[in-house]
């Protein structure tokens, strides 16, 4: 193994998730057709001034209050010059001297290891437009130009691919609950450069920056292969160059774009088009309202719920159904969850619905749930009826009716069955006596078997407790 | 030839009014008036025919206000839809706007009719017209000498009368110096008064759109309809709409009016200082309350100014790049090509020395040591200032240092022309409005000007002055008026 260690330091780009662009009244959205979504603003044209989209600055401070930051309460924009012909005004309007948030972190967990990853700072900033070369043609689209975008950079506090891909999960479904961004990667509204060095001892080692890459768990490679080419550099006695770099999925290498210059030269100088913006402590109150239950309140829940760790994951994967759980308290999570993860997330898959688009109200839903919890019907009757549950607009009570559904509730005839089952099953009686708890199971899977699933489980289980205690 | 032009606004709109004229008469006398002045070089681009048609449809409508049917001229670094824009540069050549400015707007609700777009310095870079990428502009009273800049084609063509109002840009002084060297009136409103959206930026902090006009009433009656707050300017205040004509025909006395002892320094001219003191001794006479005061950095203004004014223009002409509109370099061999060939062509050497000094000026560390330094003395020259109008309600001093010069001079010593605009830099510097009104000629029947300034969001208080100004000395300031 290698005895040198990594320090990486991720910057991450998201679009806003909002109607309109940054400075402009452009819509801001996904457009099959080039150089639809622009406007004179857009295009920098002469005499044309940025206006500030409001909501756009909402996000951004929902996500720095979320990453933990100091927001800057007074904060301005800048200007960032440079040639490039996706840059139609030849600056990027950004915050360089008073970003909205400095100075938070995130947590993450990596092997049970808690650790704050620190945010050095979150500004906001405009997208550019999209180049697109073709034979030997270039050829612009400014759909994209003047997108809104918050840039993220943390403090060179990573020591593993491990905890960058930790930090960029956490920081994925933190900004993706709070309907800040959409957070695809693949579709570019989650972008991120990696920059690694490494080093024997405390001194921090030379940092190249690996830019665009396309998911997290290439982030994650990337960062190795860097590594270990930064390494063999070192130790065939070369020297790491400040440089940015690509990332080449699929030979697996970083291939150099350029060596940077001694300092980039961005001519960086206050935006003069757009006065000071005061965030008001009232502007951040409302903002820190319009923050839903994140992920690790809801993860608390379900635990609380007797949730499985799989299965808690599976629902923060689903933000649909977790939101959907949102709507009920005071019922059997667990249950519930097993339903909606289970057939209910089929049926919406087979048939490409929302849950919304269903049938089944929060109130239909949280009668079934609580008819499974006590017992009054069986899983099976559940699937029977589930086509009618998200397709009509009967109630659970009629849905029964209308099926002909009885549930064996009737005391006697279940005696019956049980104790039928514990004559030919004595064996098994005193297994369970001598302390095998899951002989029970098996019984119940017997009993449920000769009723053909129609019994009221929790009245078989109750019955065939007593008969046992009998014997 | 009818001479309705000459008329004041109130008589012409009376006219219009009873129905003795159409709009198409005051459009044809302006086109026949600038056609006879060709030479003065005051257009760019003439719209004779949008003129002509605007004016026939105006004949069916109410003339509901004072600038009803009113021929204006507007700078050629000013939007207007569908006619074409040059900043007076080969860059923007053939450059047709797709939209109309807000001042635009603002002036066709009003039923004004735009005549043509006026010359300049190229993207407003001078202080004599001399940049332009077209033949420069002639002052009407001497027709050998410059007309100032950079808003000269402007202030010419109001002062021979060609068109009663026209619209001039002021970063540095652009509205006020050639208004002086042309005896016309010229306003600097508050940084914030009048929208820039539209107005092709030069320097951001600094650029900000005025009226020119020739007599105090008529300026004060445009600001009127130019004013107010505009969603696409953030930089645009929020003030309400106001008469700034108000105050005009009042009496002075009890005014309280400082000079600063640099507005007349030994850096001023002669004659000029001499018009400037008979005209404070008239005040004074008037009951007004004159007394010399010193305002810190003045002597720097232009120091702060061109890196200030340089850094922005840098940033704000990078978008000229050749790619979306503008001049594009033909047949160029790369992207590095197109840009250094589709600039180097497009923009005049003035606009290049500056976009590069500016570019030095933001780059790496100069950013501390230079603009942002800059930016730090001027707000404690914008304190001076306001320290000043604790106990005064304006300051006043010449416009500028000499009366205008002769064409071709000052084209070789680019600091030199900067030095032209020495007294008039500082009020952009602090935001403030300010104002030239004629006092005086020289000896060569040059027109001498007052610079008054006023604190933010007073011009009103301007107008009373420069109007009674105006109104005691009663000058002739029609150049063909047969003025000795």
């Amino acid at each position: 193994m290698s005895d040198y260690k990594k320090t990486i330091g991720i910057e991450v780009h998201c679009e806003l998730k909002t109607n309109t662009k940054m400075f402009s009244t452009s819509t801001n959205g996904y457009q099959m057709v080039a150089n639809k979504n622009i406007c004179a603003i857009d295009l920098a044209y002469p005499g044309t001034l940025p206006i500030v989209n409001k909501y756009a600055v909402e996000l951004a401070l929902k996500a720095a209050l979320l990453l933990n930051c100091k927001i800057n309460k007074t904060m301005h924009f800048d200007r960032k010059n440079y040639f490039y012909p996706d840059l139609p005004k030849g600056y990027q309007i950004t915050q360089a001297r008073t970003p909205i948030g400095v100075d938070g972190y995130v947590e993450i967990e990596v092997n049970g290891i808690k650790k704050q990853i620190g945010i050095h700072d979150i500004h906001i900033e405009e997208d550019t437009a999209k180049s697109i070369h073709k034979d030997d043609k270039s050829y612009l689209d400014f759909n994209r130009a003047g997108v809104p975008l918050i840039e993220i950079v943390t403090k060179p506090d990573m020591t593993s691919s491990e905890e960058a891909m930790a930090y960029l999960e956490k920081l994925k479904e933190i900004l993706f609950y709070a309907n800040v961004s959409d957070c695809k990667m693949e579709e570019g509204s989650m972008r991120c450069d990696v920059n690694v060095s490494i080093s024997k001892d405390d001194n921090l080692g030379i940092r190249t920056e690996t830019k665009n890459i396309g998911s997290i768990s290439s982030v994650g490679l990337a960062i190795n292969v860097e590594a270990k080419r930064q390494e063999e550099v070192l130790e065939s006695g070369g020297i790491i160059k400040e440089e940015t770099r690509r990332f080449d999925e699929k030979a697996e290498k970083t291939i150099l774009m350029r060596v940077k210059e001694s300092g980039n030269d961005y001519r960086y100088f206050p935006e003069a088009d757009i006065p000071y913006l005061v965030l008001t402590d009232e502007f951040i109150e409302d903002t820190k309202a319009t923050i839903p239950v994140m992920p690790d309140t809801r993860r608390k829940i379900y635990r609380e719920n007797n949730i499985s760790d799989i299965n808690i994951e599976k629902i923060i994967q689903d933000k649909a159904i977790s939101d959907y759980l949102l709507n009920f308290n005071n019922i059997n999570l667990k249950i519930a969850s097993n339903l909606l993860l289970g057939d209910i997330r089929a049926y919406l898959n087979k048939t490409g619905k929302t849950i919304e688009e269903t049938t089944l109200t929060i109130e239909k839903f949280k009668t079934v749930v609580n008819k499974l919890d006590s017992g009054e019907i069986p899983n099976k009757v559940f699937k029977d009826i589930l086509v009618d549950l998200l397709e009509t607009n009967k109630s659970f009570e009629e849905i029964i009716k209308d099926n002909n559904i009885e549930t064996i509730s009737d005391t006697s005839s279940l005696l019956e069955v049980v104790t039928t089952v514990l004559d030919n099953n004595e064996a098994n009686i005193i297994e369970y006596k001598n302390g095998h708890d899951r002989v029970l199971k098996f019984l119940m899977g017997q009993i449920m078997k000769e009723t053909k699933g129609s019994a009221n489980p929790a009245l078989v289980n109750k019955i065939l407790l007593e008969e046992i205690e009998k014997r | 030839m009818s001479k309705y032009l000459d008329l004041s606004i109130k008589e012409i709109n009376n006219l219009l009014k009873n129905k003795t004229i159409k709009p198409l008469d005051l459009v044809e006398e302006a086109f026949e008036r600038i056609e006879n002045n060709i030479d003065l070089n005051c257009f760019i681009t003439l719209d004779k025919e949008n003129a002509i048609r605007k004016a026939q449809e105006l004949e069916n409508k109410k003339v509901d206000n004072l600038l009803f049917g009113i021929p204006i001229a507007i700078k050629d670094n000013i939007m207007t839809e569908s006619l074409r824009t040059t900043c007076a540069s080969k860059m923007l050549e053939n450059f047709i706007p797709t939209y109309d400015a807000t001042v635009i707007k603002k002036i066709k609700a009003k039923n004004m009719i735009i005549i043509g777009k006026t010359n300049m310095d190229e993207f407003a870079m001078g202080s004599t017209s001399q940049t332009s990428y077209f033949k420069s502009p002639h002052n009407p009273w001497n027709r050998n000498m410059i007309a100032g800049g950079s808003s000269g084609g402007s202030a010419s063509c109001v002062s021979a009368r060609l068109v009663p109002f026209a619209l001039g840009s002021d970063t540095g002084g652009s509205i006020r110096q050639p208004a002086s060297y042309c005896g016309i009136v010229g306003m600097k409103p508050t940084y914030g008064r009048i929208s820039r959206y539209g107005l092709v930026a030069f320097a951001s902090s600094l650029d900000q759109i005025g009226p020119m006009t020739t007599n105090v009433y008529d300026n004060a009656l445009l600001l009127n309809i130019l004013v107010g707050s505009d969603e696409h300017d953030l930089t645009s205040s929020e003030k309400e709409e106001e008469d700034f004509t108000r105050f005009i025909g009042e009496d002075i006395k009890g005014m309280k009016i400082a000079v600063p002892n640099y507005f007349l320094s030994d850096i001023i001219d002669k004659e000029t200082k001499e018009n400037v003191e008979q005209t404070i001794e008239i005040l004074k006479n008037n009951g007004a309350i004159v007394e010399y005061v010193d305002i810190k950095y003045l002597d720097n203004a232009v120091t702060l100014y061109q890196i200030i004014a340089m850094g922005e223009a840098s940033s704000n002409l990078a978008r000229f790049d050749g790619i979306r509109y503008g001049y594009s370099y033909e047949k160029p061999e790369n992207l590095e090509d197109l840009y250094r060939k589709s600039r180097a062509i497009g923009f005049g050497k003035e606009v290049k020395r500056r976009i590069m000094v500016g570019s030095y000026l933001l780059s790496g560390e100069n950013a501390t040591v230079y603009y942002n330094k800059a930016l730090s003395i001027r707000d404690d020259m914008r304190k001076s200032f306001k320290e000043t109008f604790k106990n005064y309600d304006l300051i006043i001093g010449p416009t500028t240092t000499t009366t205008a010069y002769k064409l071709g001079e000052g084209l070789d010593d680019p600091r030199q022309t900067f030095m032209d605009d020495v007294l008039v830099i500082p009020v952009n510097m602090a935001g403030l409005p300010g104002l030239n009104v004629p006092i005086g000629f020289s000896k060569n029947n040059l027109p001498i000007g007052l610079h008054i300034i006023g604190n933010s969001f007073e011009e009103a208080q301007i107008y009373k002055l420069a109007a009674f100004i105006e109104n005691e000395l009663n000058l002739n300031l029609n150049p063909t008026g047969g003025r000795e």
